[in-house]
């Protein structure tokens, strides 16, 4: 009652704010502009919806702007109303402080998932209104996709946000976490296996299995595996059902791990 | 049983012990007035209690449980209007109180809790838009919601216009009478005088009085202190003002009578003086008043001697006649 009580705010609040208009906005304006570059040349042609998700919406969208935007919505989550004491009106309820997080969490979630469904869904319309066959399955099945992914990213970010005390630190923690995963994972990842690579041949596994479970830890590299699963029919049968399997564990990791690890900070904290 | 039971609390921060030792007692259905000067400990008191900050050492009981473990069934039953607090300032104050309600899950009338606090026309404007006294009674309103047994009230005329005051004043005089506690803090003692049963005088972190209004009014006594200045001071003015009915105590020093006297006699004090054969200068009185004692308590160098210490407080307003 209490979690959902804070989550529902928290949607109200975030919905309100300036930037999700902006945001829909600018999904909108990206997966329009992406449509046009992919339209069928000549009267015969098929519209590529698998060409526009993989090739354009895929790595611009999804693994560039979606997990950006999931670090804004949720950075200030906590930290923000602890700086600008409205976490005392929110702690004057009787709300512990995990409904906080995990409210927290929720409510931010939901507004990030209403503005990319919002912002995917309403170019996809006109598409789906022209004559040009147009899969709108592929469409809908990716978008969940890149809402689950952004999701992710607010779990990671709330997790930092209730751990510290200030807007600032939870900004360049948020950032810290962006550069990390979207940017620098490949290059820390490779460095881990070459500094590694005598004890892991001592260990029953491959360095290639090993370099493939770091690769999916990454969420966007999971939702990414995933989402290309999905357009080739072969989520969860195939040859990368492992891959699949793991990637799935290490975003359903990433979206209670820090959470919980900002929560145990949060609980010790005098506000 | 207490409402609120406090035994040896300390809380210290880094560099700065802002609580010591500090026992209180607030009895269920009174209503306790916490004061003292800005920076004295009470935020971090009421901190202590909704288990915002944990206390370095003591025990604290909040409605019979402890906050460290059950803050949440604590704060289920109390209402809390926070210092330095911010609203959301895209919500409106209905939505405001909504989720008060929703969040102790109880069915409240949300329009009448409004009207109540003289919010209902700005219901339902963003909270964002309210001015500070707004804001205030919006907070009011959030902690009213679902009747709570206990309500936490700090600083609770920060920020109000006298009108705002009043009302206030009015709704913790009918909350107490509904039987709930209230414990409230300021640091304006006029503010708690019309409507405590007791209050509690803190002083950087020590609880340096604590009693009933009429109880610090007989500390402070009614006598009235004059100050007489003469053109010379003789035994027989000493001795003739000494016979006036009323006078406890007569003092003298260079050209100046210090009289401790019944406040009606301040007059037959003066004739007495001009009857004795001196002329009078110039006088002074001074009415021992109960902001003389609180400013004794939070500002003098030896708390808790009683009168004494508020006839020698250096802030003590003089009255010119």
């Amino acid at each position: 009652m209490s979690l959902r009580a804070v989550a529902r705010k928290d949607f109200h609040d975030t919905v309100r704010s300036r930037g999700m208009v902006a945001l829909v906005g600018l999904f909108s304006l990206l997966v329009a502009l992406f449509a046009y570059v992919v339209r069928p040349q000549g009267a015969a042609g098929q519209f590529a919806t698998e060409l526009l998700l993989s090739a354009f919406v895929g790595p611009v969208l999804v693994t560039g702007l979606v997990p950006l935007v999931g670090v804004v919505v949720g950075y200030n989550a906590v930290s923000g109303e602890r700086e600008s004491g409205s976490l005392k009106l929110l702690l004057s309820l009787p709300h512990s402080r995990a409904d906080v997080v995990f409210g927290k969490v929720l409510g931010r979630s939901a507004a990030l998932v209403l503005a990319v469904f919002a912002g995917f869904l309403l170019p996809a319309t006109v598409l789906v209104a022209t004559p040009v066959p147009f899969n709108a399955g592929s469409f809908l099945g990716y978008t969940v996709f890149a809402a689950v992914l952004g999701a992710v990213f607010v779990s990671i970010a709330v997790g930092c946000s209730a751990a510290l005390a200030t807007r600032q630190r939870a900004l360049i923690a948020g950032i810290g976490i962006y550069v990390a995963f979207v940017l620098l994972w490949g290059f820390f990842t490779g460095r881990v296996l070459g500094a590694f690579q005598g004890p892991i041949e001592t260990l029953p596994v491959t360095v290639s299995s090993v370099r493939s479970f770091l690769d999916v830890a990454n969420p966007t590299t999971g939702v990414e595996v995933l989402a290309n699963g999905f357009l080739a029919d072969q989520l969860f049968t195939g040859d990368a059902v492992d891959r699949q399997v793991s990637a799935v564990s290490m975003l359903v990791f990433w979206a209670l791990a820090p959470p919980l690890a900002g929560l145990w900070a949060f609980d010790r904290a005098d506000l | 049983m207490t409402a609120i039971e406090l035994r040896g609390v300390r809380k210290e921060f880094p560099g700065v012990t802002a609580v010591r030792d500090l026992d209180l007692t607030v009895e269920t259905g009174e209503v306790y007035g916490f004061l003292g000067p800005n920076g004295a400990g009470k935020s971090t008191t009421i901190d202590v209690v909704l288990d915002l900050v944990r206390p370095t050492a003591g025990t604290v009981r909040v409605l019979g449980r402890d906050p460290a473990t059950e803050s949440v069934a604590i704060r289920r039953d109390t209402g809390v209007l926070p210092d330095g607090f911010s609203v959301y300032g895209r919500l409106s104050g209905r939505r405001h109180v909504q989720f008060a309600a929703d969040s102790k899950a109880v069915d409240a009338d949300v329009d009448a809790v409004l009207e109540r606090v003289g919010l209902a026309d700005a219901a339902d404007r963003a909270a964002g838009d309210y001015s500070k006294g707004m804001r205030q009674r919006l907070a009011l309103a959030m902690a009213l919601v679902g009747e709570p047994d206990l309500l936490i009230l700090d600083e609770p005329s920060a920020g109000l216009d006298p009108a705002g005051v009043v009302r206030m004043r009015e709704i913790v005089t009918a909350e107490a009478e509904r039987g709930a506690t209230v414990f409230f803090s300021s640091h304006v003692l006029g503010q708690v005088e019309a409507v405590c049963d007791r209050v509690g005088i803190l002083r950087a972190g020590e609880l340096v009085a604590e009693d009933s209004i009429e109880g610090l009014r007989e500390t402070v006594g009614d006598e009235a202190t004059l100050e007489v200045t003469v053109d010379v001071v003789t035994d027989a003015v000493q001795t003739a003002v000494s016979g006036v009915e009323g006078v406890s105590h007569v003092s003298a020093a260079d050209a100046t009578l210090t009289v401790n006297c019944a406040p009606a006699q301040k007059t037959a004090v003066i004739d007495a003086v001009e009857a004795a054969g001196a002329r009078v200068e110039d006088f002074h009185t001074r009415e021992a008043s109960l902001e003389d004692l609180f400013l004794a308590y939070t500002e003098g160098e030896t708390p808790g001697s009683g009168p004494d210490a508020s006839a020698t407080t250096a802030g003590s307003p003089e009255v010119s006649e």
